[in-house]
Parts: structure tokens; sequence; C-alpha cells
């Protein structure tokens, strides 16, 4: 298998726009899952495009096991990639279109008979051998679709938001179908996706990215717990991380934080060296956020005013304006919450779990913030 | 549907039918009489029927002389037309490139002029280079005159077929030339085929080029065959029904052989 390295990779399509990727560097480890996930037109997909060789570098490097490949066409680069439309020829059978790849690469008719059929076996694709892709369910197009690339054991897999067609149930199960493929074949694998369900249950490692620009790297729960910006944090996360306006201040106690009229006293080691008087943001999960003081009591209080409850049967997310702040902040409560919109109630912030940014969004001090593990 | 909306529609049909059939059939009548049978009763039924026509026509007429001259003029132009026009169109559906749209605009714009704007100096042209009464010369004039219509149909259906597919066979290894020939134009043979049996019919029919560019009796295509069958002060009205039915048999060939592929949805399920 393969280590993929991007340096600097960047595309320009107009020269009076700005770049669909700008100095993309990651380096993609052998055997290791990639996931680049990010909103739509962040750069994600034309990322994984310049690696497949479907689109033109700019400028920057892409190598394979140390090999630059930025002028070495496709069919050269030894990859097999997974379209979201699943692309599968139409005029041809799917035996035909698993062996198509191979057939290109001379490969014997045994052997490619041979691998078409192990292939077919793996993915239960055997008694569908003989149709045309019109007389396929999605799911089974998109295991054909999987099927040509894993047949052709290619040095990197790619694949391109691979589910997105696919109904909610479908989805889950070619999820899992993809993870155990991921450790069958111990292969590298890219894969692009905007859903972060996918990217953190697939990912050894997730790469953010927004407006064509790398945000953060790394593990799916150091991204989750330990975003380095305003942006990853308000990305990741169903609900998203709740992102309040705050001012450092200095009262009796010591140094505190303001966010509308409640006074936060972070712990010493997470307060920002910052001076009295900055602006930041304080960011909290919903949950972190709860009704009930925890059983150290570590946890600060503030009060508020329930604006929206969502019941979803195991949790519930209640939405609390505090006065004088101007975003609701989220809770996720578990099970059901014995609250109405319009009543007041008492929120309970586990501070040894917030993360604070700076007024640009980046995080402050990110090595010590943050309460994941 | 009731009984009552079912018989309309298929009255209305066989309305349509007995229209539409109505005049081949009187031609297929009239090339099994001779001239003079018709003279006296245009429309009777065939009585006694003169098979010997057929031989006769395709024999002594030099009718097998015309049905080889277009049979050869209207395949070859076919096929230039039909390879020709598929990989124009693929490469103005597909590739992005400089001047892309103003070419596929001037190609098409050529179909606005009618062929007598340009008849004189394309006898001109075919006499200069020696083409004039060739029957290379007439095909490379019915490609010509066929191409922008080909390539406007082509182009797009070229253009609705996903470019995923075409990634998907790049990074399968395939070159840009066995990309068009092995996934694009399988694709594209419902519309391929349309085009050519709208070619074929087309060029097999096609009397103002050949009737300007072709005077040699050998190289005749069969509708200026037909013609001759046309005099000053008299025709030969059964022998033309004749030639004429001679005439049709591999239009209706064609059509029976393509039609299907017509109605085939090949790319139905290719992409969701």
């Amino acid at each position: 298998m393969a280590r993929v390295t991007l340096q600097e990779l960047t595309k320009v399509y107009d020269r009076n726009h700005a770049p669909a990727a700008e100095r993309v560097s990651l380096e993609i480890g052998d055997e290791e899952f990639m996931v680049l996930l990010g909103p739509s037109g962040c750069g994600k997909t034309t990322t994984l495009r310049m690696i497949a060789g479907l689109e033109s570098i700019t400028s920057g490097t892409l190598s394979i096991d140390g090999a630059v490949m930025n002028q070495v066409p496709a069919k050269d680069r030894d990859i097999a990639m997974v379209f979201q439309s699943y692309a599968l020829y139409p005029h041809m059978t799917v035996k035909q279109n698993l062996a198509f790849g191979l057939k290109r690469r001379s490969v014997d008719r045994q052997e490619v008979a041979r691998r078409v059929a192990a292939v077919a076996e793996i993915l239960e694709l055997s008694p569908l051998l003989r149709r045309k892709p019109h007389a396929l369910s999605g799911g089974q197009r998109q295991r054909v679709a999987l099927g040509r690339a894993i047949v052709r054991d290619p040095k990197v897999f790619l694949f391109d938001e691979p589910l997105s067609n696919l109904d909610a149930a479908l989805r889950v199960s070619t999820r899992s179908e993809i993870a155990a493929l991921h450790r069958r074949l111990g292969a590298t694998m890219i894969y692009v996706t905007h859903d972060q369900v996918e990217a953190m249950t697939l990912g050894t490692r997730i790469c953010i990215m927004n407006g064509g620009k790398v945000m953060q790297v790394g593990r799916p729960l150091e991204v989750y717990h330990r975003p380095v910006n305003t942006f990853v944090a308000g990305f990741l996360g169903n609900p998203p991380m709740n992102l309040l306006p705050a001012l450092v201040t200095d009262d009796v106690g010591g140094r505190t934080l303001a966010v509308g009229d409640s006074r936060l006293t972070l712990p010493s080691e997470r307060m920002p060296p910052s001076a009295p008087g900055r602006q930041v943001t304080f960011g909290i999960r919903p949950e972190n956020v709860a009704l009930r003081a925890p059983a150290d009591g570590k946890a600060v209080q503030v009060a508020g005013e329930v604006t929206q409850l969502e019941a979803l049967g195991a949790e519930t997310m209640v939405a609390v304006a505090l006065p004088t702040v101007s975003a609701p902040i989220t809770a996720r409560i578990a099970g059901d919450a014995a609250l109405a919109v319009g009543q007041r109630c008492t929120l309970h912030l586990d501070l040894a779990a917030s993360r604070l940014f700076d007024e640009d969004g980046t995080a402050l001090n990110p090595s010590h913030q943050g309460g994941g593990p | 549907m009731t009984v009552l909306k079912r018989s309309i529609v298929l009255l209305l049909l066989t309305g349509y039918t007995l229209f539409a059939a109505g005049p081949f059939l009187w031609a297929a009548m009239m090339s099994l009489r001779t001239t003079t049978e018709i003279h006296l009763d245009h429309f009777a039924f065939p009585d006694p029927i003169h098979w010997d026509k057929y031989p006769d026509a395709w024999f002594n007429s030099n009718y097998d002389t015309y049905f080889a001259n277009s049979a050869q003029v209207v395949v070859a132009a076919v096929i230039i037309v039909t390879v020709i026009g598929a990989m124009a169109a693929h490469c103005l559906a597909r590739y992005r490139f400089r001047y892309n749209r103003l070419i596929y605009f001037v190609l098409f714009s050529t179909i606005i002029f009618p062929p007598q704007i340009t008849i004189i100096s394309l006898f001109q042209i075919m006499v200069q280079y020696g083409l004039y009464n060739t029957k290379v010369g007439l095909v490379l004039v019915y490609v010509a005159i066929q191409l922008p219509l080909t390539i406007y149909i082509l182009e797009s259906f070229f253009a609705r077929i996903p470019s995923d597919l075409f990634d998907a066979a790049r990074v399968d290894g395939y070159s840009d030339w066995e990309i068009f020939w092995r996934v694009a134009f399988p694709i594209a043979v419902p519309a391929v085929a349309t085009t050519i049996i709208l070619n074929f019919i087309l060029l097999w029919n096609e009397f103002l080029f050949a009737v300007v560019l072709i005077t040699d009796e050998a190289n005749r295509t069969l509708p200026l065959g037909i013609q001759r069958f046309i005099g000053d002060t008299q025709e030969d009205i059964g022998m033309i029904a004749t030639g004429l039915m001679i005439a049709i048999i591999p239009v209706i060939v064609i059509y029976a052989f393509f039609s299907e592929k017509l109605i085939q949805g090949m790319t139905a399920g290719a992409v969701k």
C-alpha cells in the first residue's frame, strides 16, 4: 500500500476567483483512512481529484510513496476511485464493469475471472454479475462501484462522497461495509464527505477544510474535543459547540469571563493569558451543559429562559436564552426534560470541558484546553 | 381507459395509418401494373399481377447500377458522417477549450442555409478538383451537408453523459481515444442510431446535389435513375412505381433494424 503526501497543493480555476484549494498540506500514512470533511465548496473534492489526477495541480507537490505525481496521468497513478454517482458503465454488465479496469492493465483472462469472482463473492454480487446497472438497486450499484475499485488492488483508494445517494438505512450498512473493507484490505484510503457522522466513524484521522484551506487535521475525537478554531467547533457536532461572545474581566475573586450577565471563573490553567477587556469566544459542547448540578459540584450555574425544546426520544435538546447574550445556549439532556418553552431554568456548565477562542476565531492555549480524552 | 376512449383512439389511429400508408399502397399496386393498365384505371388492383416488372426494372432498366451506386455512396457517406460527427460531438460536449462554443455555433449555423445557395460554388469546386461526376465527390458533398445536423443531434446527447463516467474510465487506465470508443460511443448508440436512420433516409432520397453533380449514366444514384423514366412528353409511370418500390426497400430494412435501438434507454441506471 502507499503513503500519500500533499505539499502546499493549490488549485486555481479562475485567476479572478479565490483558489478552489489553497496550500493544502497533508501526510497520509500507509494503511491510513483519511477523511476530508467540510461544507460544500470547501475544496475537499478538488483536493481528491488532484490526488486522482483528474484535475491538474496549479502549484505544490503531490507524491505517492515518495514519487512525485504532479505530471503523472490518472491512468498511471495506480489509484482507484469510487464516485458519488457510482459512475457504472451503463452498457456493460456488472461483470464487465468489474473487469474493465483489469483488461486495460493486460491482466490475463483467467486472472481477471478469478479476481472478479473473488470480489463478487466478498460483496455478495455473484448472482448479479450478468445484470446491467439499470437493473440494480442503489445499494447494489454502490457495491459494484466499490468492487470495481477493490478488484484492481490499487495503491490508494479514493472515495468521493460515496454514500450520499443512498437512503439513511443503506448508508449505515454501507458505511460499516467500507469500514470492514478497510480493516480487511489494510489499504490507504482517502474519503471525502460532508457528513460528520461518516467522518467520525470511518476516519483514522480527519482533515477539516473550509474555503479551500485545511483547518485542522487530527484523530476524530481529538478534533471533536479540541477544535483549533471556531469554524471546526461550529462545524463538528450535532448540534455544534455553543459559541458565545465573552469578555475577559478582573473581578474581586480574580480573573473571570463575562458571558452576558454571568461571571464564569475558569480553572486557572484554562484562563487565557489575556489582559482584561479582551473580547473572546467562549465555547462549550451541548453535552457539557446540564440541567442538574454534577455530583462533584464543580459546574458553574447560569440562568436563562427556555426558547426551544427538541425531544428526540433518547435525548432532548434544550435551547436557553441567557440575558444579554445574542445566541441561545443549547444543552443536550438525556431522556425527557420536564420543561416548557418560556420557563426559566438554571444550566450547569462544565467549564473543564470548555474552549476559548480569540477574536479571530483561533483557539487560545489549544494544547491545554478541551474536555476530551 | 374506458372502451369508448379506446375506440376513439383506435379509430383515429386507423384513419392516420390509412392516410400515411395510402400513397405507399397505391405505389405498391402500380409497381405491379403496366403503364397502359394504370392509364386505363388509376386505382385498380393489379390484375394480372406483373411480378416480372421487378426483374425487368432491375436488369433491363439499369436499376441494378443505380441501386449499387446509391448503396455505395450513401453507406460510405453515412459511415463517415457518423464517425466524424460522433467524434466532433463528443469533443464539443466534453472538452473545455477556447472557442468551443464559437465552433459549435458556426457548425450549427450552416444548417439554416438552403442548399441552393451553395450549389453553384460547390459545382465549381468539384470541377476544379476533378470530383465532378464521381461517386467520391458525391460522398464528400453528402458528408459535408449532413455533418452539422449530425453533430447538433449528437452533441446534445453526449453532453448528457455524466462526466463521472469518463473520469472513472480515466482512473481505470484508459486514454481519451479509448474512452471515446469504449465508453462514450457505446452509450450514445441510441442517438447514433437516430442519426444513421436520419442520414440514410435523407441521403438515399437526395436528388438536388446528385442531379447537379452527376451526369454520367454509370454513376447515377436511384433518385436520378427514377427521374430517367420521366420524359419530356410522357412518363413510364409503371416503371417509376417499380423503381420507387425497389428504392424504398433499404429504407424499410434500415429502419426496422435500428428502430429498436432508438427506444432502448441505454443510460438508465448509469448514474443516480
